[in-house]
């Protein structure tokens, strides 16, 4: 298109590199979290359709995000989908935007099955897909914002400050909002001069401590004369990203999440990788998030009261598509059937080949396409998709009702219950606020119907959601009636860390990750894998015992990792070495010979008890031994051999034999008894030595030493 | 760095530049979706689009008949007209094509005729305009009855031919295919400079309506206006190269203000591509002129004092009356009670052929923000918020049109229509 022309063609004043980057890419994540809390929250719609499928005053979602990219001048999507990606691809595939005339030059389907962005981050980085400035976008924000503004100042400071990496876009709002979140307000610390994130926090009105703390790092108070932190803004998570921030992401394996992990480490780590994260704080554009059924509700009014202008129902974004304006923010598209007794109030919107009986009542609601409503109906506050039937004289308040529902005569649906595709409502049921019916379960199959719950012919049962969010239980009770009270918006993932220690053992440094006694997993085995892996590496290379020591110190220094970490980073790696030799034909005592005589000073340097009674290192190392050759091959045989190597070397007195010997722990599983099986004798036999040594006074002494 | 990211976005100018390079398909998605999106706004803007974008579809519709062009610009104004039905200009401009096709038939046929009875000279001049696109005029009317004919083709002519699509397959079947192939690729060219006729009374337009402000302005009266229109600005300009006068200027809050402000100011920063290539002149102060800004509130107070209203509109109807931009009906009205004389300055090309018989449906509602601050988050939740853009004046309010033609009273207006646009083209 145009743009890209100009910037290449009538501008070229000398800055050609830069030109290179007009292309502005999206990366646009659709359906980002597969197993995140977010997709549970428009359960069970989400069990049939994917969320960005879902109608928003009958649009898709979906709909709205790329009017949004092709109003900022974005050429090149990026799409990557997570649950229901076939169902999405062939929506896209035949809308207009894969047409010739589409306004992205290139709009490509990435599937992934990564469970956080912070994945398909990672995978976008490896795929060098991106070129310049890009957005990310998330496959659910509504906005009719310029982009421009915010984009220029995003270069003008990444042409100053190669470190400025990342600009996001904020909304200011005000203390209460009917489109913000109410569990868990995110808080921005701002340099205002320069317009510098600082610290971000997310604060959970909903966590059991009941006051929210902000920790602001003194030295952020003491180096800015001047720090706005605000509680008030909208995040519409509209990141404009320079190549450098998937870098970051790719470094740290961690992330899950872009807000919570990435932004709040990034800030952090400042010191470390002097990168700047900057804001653009919007008043007077919409932009706001699909994030939960509460701010389904909200967006869908801001749509309908001309909030999100010119993105509104009468400008008719989907081909074919003939909404027009009536007075009353009335949206009624061609070919609806009224009667002439029924009333329409305001606030509705109306889809073609719709009817609506006599002295039907309509406020406020939503139709899709195709519905017949009987007469007498009362609907309020609904949201009703394509192709539902009510029967007459039913009255729906707040609900949403999927497409082809049937409803029977005499209902009432009260406020905040969803009915999902194609469940079926005998007459005269009472579905009670914040009921969810369904007929297709989790896993796809279709479920038996409970007749207590739609009625004597009826087809559906109740879905109780949330067998998976126990960790929130407070969020699932309220999140069941959504529409109603004010529902806890997680914003955005809430990806638990604990997937990052089953991504760890998968590694080869895995089995460490087991070892009983270690307390805080997560960052030892980080330390224990990066310190494990290169202290392989130089022994592998036959680097000098100085050079490992000195590699070891400064891991342990930026990891700040505890002795006993260290002396399990060494034994895990000395241990992999030895099977590798042993692997190759070496004999078990040689193998250790070799590897203990030449790196003596390194496992010396970690014992700090020689002239200690009480020898904790020394048990410490010979547990870590013990542990680690479990799992091994002829772990017993190395665990005498390398006992006896250490006592040897001088490394391991004899009393530690002792009360390692004596110590519970080595005895406290049957795969520890067995490892150490062997080693009985060297320790019985240390224990003679011992006795004869104390029977023959000082004489032997010096043979000893 | 402020050029580039105005590049960027999409609108007129990108428009424009991508209309050569793209296949005219994409092209005219392009231009539903630039209007459907409002990036092109305003009337000037998306008549000049749908101009140029209906050049191209003629340009590139390899046709041999003129009722098929006919067919194809009609089914791509009827989707252009689809996207955005309250912008008539683009209506307008599709009928005025359509109209330019007619025309240029009914004159082939016309010239056949002349040829089919005089066989006099029949082949040799041909073989030049083949080659030449650009038509050559005196070498395809050989008869004289076309230059003989008035160059204002209006209702006469309509009522000459009543018939004329039915009656041109059957004419020139004498006629060898060569020199029937020859007809119509003339009958393109014909249109093509049609259309840049139209393309450049859309760039003139405001210079033309400017040569009549002599003689509505005189020395020392107070005149009001409303909204950050360029005709009027231009309109008022010319005026001021000659006389003092005063300019009273209302703000039109919420939906023009800031436009407003920076005229008055003469500060006009960086702003929609619309008016920068325009290269707007000195404000009217820079000319001496007192400019006074006023509230909306204020017009009716005012009111008393203002020698003559003068606004400018967003479109103007078949019976007179006005969509112009919100505020304007309390002007005029003001105006009416107080016997102030109101004057529209509009181009013909704003003057559409339609009826308002449902004028509610006209006009526009817009951000509902600018009325209300999004982050009042309180009262967004209980108050219903509304910004209609535009205002249906009634022709009775209006005592006089300035279009490029010249001064019309709104009793005048059906004959325009009717010299502009086709009768079978005003509902297609």
């Amino acid at each position: 298109m145009g743009p890209k022309q100009k910037g290449g063609g009538s501008k070229s004043r000398g800055n050609a590199t830069e030109e290179v980057e007009e292309t502005l890419q999206a990366v646009f994540l659709v359906e980002q979290v597969l197993a995140d809390t977010f997709e549970t929250r428009f359960e069970p719609f989400t069990l049939d359709k994917p969320r960005c499928l879902l109608p928003l005053a009958n649009t898709p979602l979906i709909e709205y995000t790329l009017e949004f990219l092709a109003n900022a001048g974005v050429e090149d999507v990026f799409l990557y989908a997570g649950a229901h990606s076939d169902q999405l691809e062939r929506y896209i595939n035949a809308s207009k935007w894969k047409a010739s005339s589409s306004p992205f030059k290139q709009l490509s389907f990435l599937k992934s099955v990564s469970s956080s962005v912070g994945e398909v981050m990672r995978d976008l980085d490896s795929k060098h897909l991106i070129t310049g400035d890009f957005l990310v976008v998330s496959g659910d924000v509504i906005s009719n914002l310029p982009i421009e503004a915010a984009l220029t100042k995003h270069r003008a400071r990444r042409e100053a400050d190669k470190n400025a990496i990342m600009t996001m876009v904020l909304r200011e709002a005000g203390r209460n909002h009917r489109t913000k979140s109410t569990s868990i307000s995110p808080v921005f610390v701002i340099d205002p001069t320069k317009d510098r994130c600082l610290h971000y926090e997310e604060i959970d009105h909903h966590s059991e401590e009941s006051h929210a703390r902000l920790n602001i790092d003194a030295e952020i108070l003491l180096t800015h004369a001047e720090l706005d932190i605000r509680q008030d803004l909208i995040d519409c998570s509209i990141d404009i990203c320079t190549p450098d921030v998937l870098g970051l992401w790719s470094d740290s394996f961690d992330y899950q999440s872009p807000r919570k992990h990435y932004l709040f480490g990034v800030l952090k780590d400042y010191e470390l990788n002097g990168k700047t994260i900057h804001t653009h704080i919007i008043k007077d554009a919409y932009a706001g998030r699909v994030r939960n059924l509460k701010a389904y509700d909200s967006i869908s009014k801001d749509i309908i009261s001309r909030w999100t202008y010119p993105l509104c129902p009468d400008t008719n974004l989907l081909p074919g598509h003939t909404y027009d304006l009536r007075k009353g923010s009335l949206y009624q598209e061609q070919g609806v059937f009224l009667a002439r007794s029924c009333v329409i109030g305001r606030r509705t919107v109306i889809g073609r080949g719709t009817s609506i009986g006599d002295r039907t009542t309509v406020h406020s609601t939503t139709l899709g396409r195709n519905c017949k409503i009987g007469r007498n109906v009362k609907l309020e506050g609904a949201y009703i998709w394509d192709n539902v039937v009510v029967g007459d004289g039913s009255d729906i308040r707040g609900a949403i009702i999927a497409d082809g529902v049937v409803i029977g005569k005499n209902c009432t649906v009260q406020a905040g219950a969803l009915l999902s595709y194609n469940v079926k409502i005998a007459d005269s049921v009472n579905v009670s606020s914040g009921k969810r019916i369904s007929k297709s379960k989790r896993d796809g199959s279709s479920a038996p119907t409970e007749v207590d719950v739609v009625g004597e012919g009826g087809e559906g049962y109740e879905f109780i959601q949330g067998e998976d969010e126990d960790d929130d239980p407070d969020d699932v009770s309220v999140a069941s009636s959504g529409l109603v009270y004010r529902m806890p918006g997680l914003s955005l993932s809430s990806a638990s860390i604990s997937t990052l220690s089953s991504e760890l053992s998968e590694g080869s440094w895995g089995r460490s990750a087991r070892s009983s006694f270690s307390d805080s997993a997560e960052r030892d085995d980080n330390f224990n894998a990066d310190a494990t892996g290169s202290v392989l590496e130089s022994l592998r290379e036959g680097v000098s015992a100085d050079v490992v020591q000195l590699e070891l110190v400064s891991l342990r220094m930026t990891a700040n990792a505890s002795d006993t970490q260290v002396r399990r980073a060494i034994v895990t790696s000395f241990m992999q070495y030895i099977e590798e030799l042993m692997a190759k034909g070496k004999g078990a005592s040689q193998a250790i010979h070799q590897v203990f005589s030449q790196y003596t000073e390194v496992v010396d340097r970690t014992l700090f008890d020689r002239n200690k009674d009480d020898k904790k290192d020394q048990v410490d190392l010979l547990l870590q031994l013990q542990q680690d050759l479990i799992s091994r091959e002829k772990g017993d045989t190395v665990l005498l051999f390398t006992a006896k190597e250490l006592y040897e070397l001088e490394l391991v007195d004899e009393e530690a034999y002792e009360q390692w010997w004596n110590d519970e722990r080595s005895s406290e599983s049957e795969e520890m008894k067995k490892v150490r099986g062997q080693a009985q004798q060297f320790v019985q036999w240390l224990a003679d030595a011992e006795e004869e040594e104390s029977s023959e006074e000082e004489e032997e002494e010096s043979d000893e030493e | 760095m402020p050029s580039t990211s105005l590049a960027l976005t999409p609108g007129l100018s990108s428009f424009l530049k991508s209309l050569k390079s793209n296949p005219i398909d994409t092209s005219i998605e392009n231009l539903i979706s630039l209007l459907k999106r409002r990036q092109i706004c305003h009337s000037r803007a998306s008549a000049t689009a749908t101009a140029y974008l209906l050049r191209s579809v003629v340009s590139l519709c390899r046709t041999s008949e003129s009722s098929k062009l006919i067919e194809r610009v009609q089914s791509v104004g009827r989707r252009l007209m689809a996207a955005q039905p309250r912008e008539m200009v683009v209506g307008n401009i599709v009928r005025r094509v359509l109209g330019l096709i007619r025309d240029e038939a009914e004159d082939d046929r016309e010239a056949e005729f002349a040829l089919s009875e005089s066989e006099s000279q029949p082949q040799t001049p041909r073989a030049f305009d083949d080659a030449s696109l650009p038509l050559d005029r005196d070498s395809l009317a050989l008869g004289s009855e076309r230059s003989t004919r008035p160059p204002l083709t209006s209702m006469f002519s309509l009522l000459s031919h009543p018939e004329p699509e039915a009656s041109l397959p059957s004419t020139p079947g004498s006629q060898s295919p060569g020199g029937h192939n020859n007809f119509t690729k003339d009958l393109r060219a014909e249109v093509l400079e049609g259309i840049n006729e139209i393309i450049d009374e859309l760039g003139q337009v405001d210079e033309q309506i400017s040569n009549y402000a002599l003689e509505h302005i005189h020395s020392n009266e107070i005149i009001l206006t409303h909204t950050s229109s360029t005709t009027v600005q231009k309109f008022l300009l010319r005026a001021a190269t000659k006389r003092k006068f005063t300019v009273i200027h209302a703000e039109s809050y919420p939906n023009n203000h800031e436009v407003t402000h920076a005229t008055v100011s003469g500060n006009r920063g960086d702003d929609d591509d619309l008016l920068s290539f325009e290269s707007f002149q000195k404000p009217l102060i820079a000319h001496g002129i007192t400019v006074i800004l006023i509230p909306d509130s204020a017009v009716f107070a005012l009111m008393s004092r203002v020698n003559k209203v003068i606004l400018g509109t967003h479109s103007v109807l078949a019976n007179g009356g006005l969509v112009a931009a919100a505020g304007t009906r309390v002007i005029a009205r003001a105006a009416k009670v107080h016997q102030t004389p109101v004057v529209v300055v509009s181009g013909v090309y704003k003057l559409s052929p339609v009826y308002p018989f449902d004028f509610d449906s006209l006009i526009e509602y817009g951000d509902a923000s600018k009325v209300l601050p999004y982050e009042d988050g309180d009262l967004v939740e209980q108050i219903d918020v509304q910004n209609p853009l535009y205002d249906y004046v009634p022709a009775e309010l209006v005592d006089l049109y300035i279009t490029n033609l010249g001064g019309h009273a709104p009793s005048y207006l059906y004959r325009i229509v009717s010299d502009h646009y086709r009768k079978e083209d005003i509902s297609f």
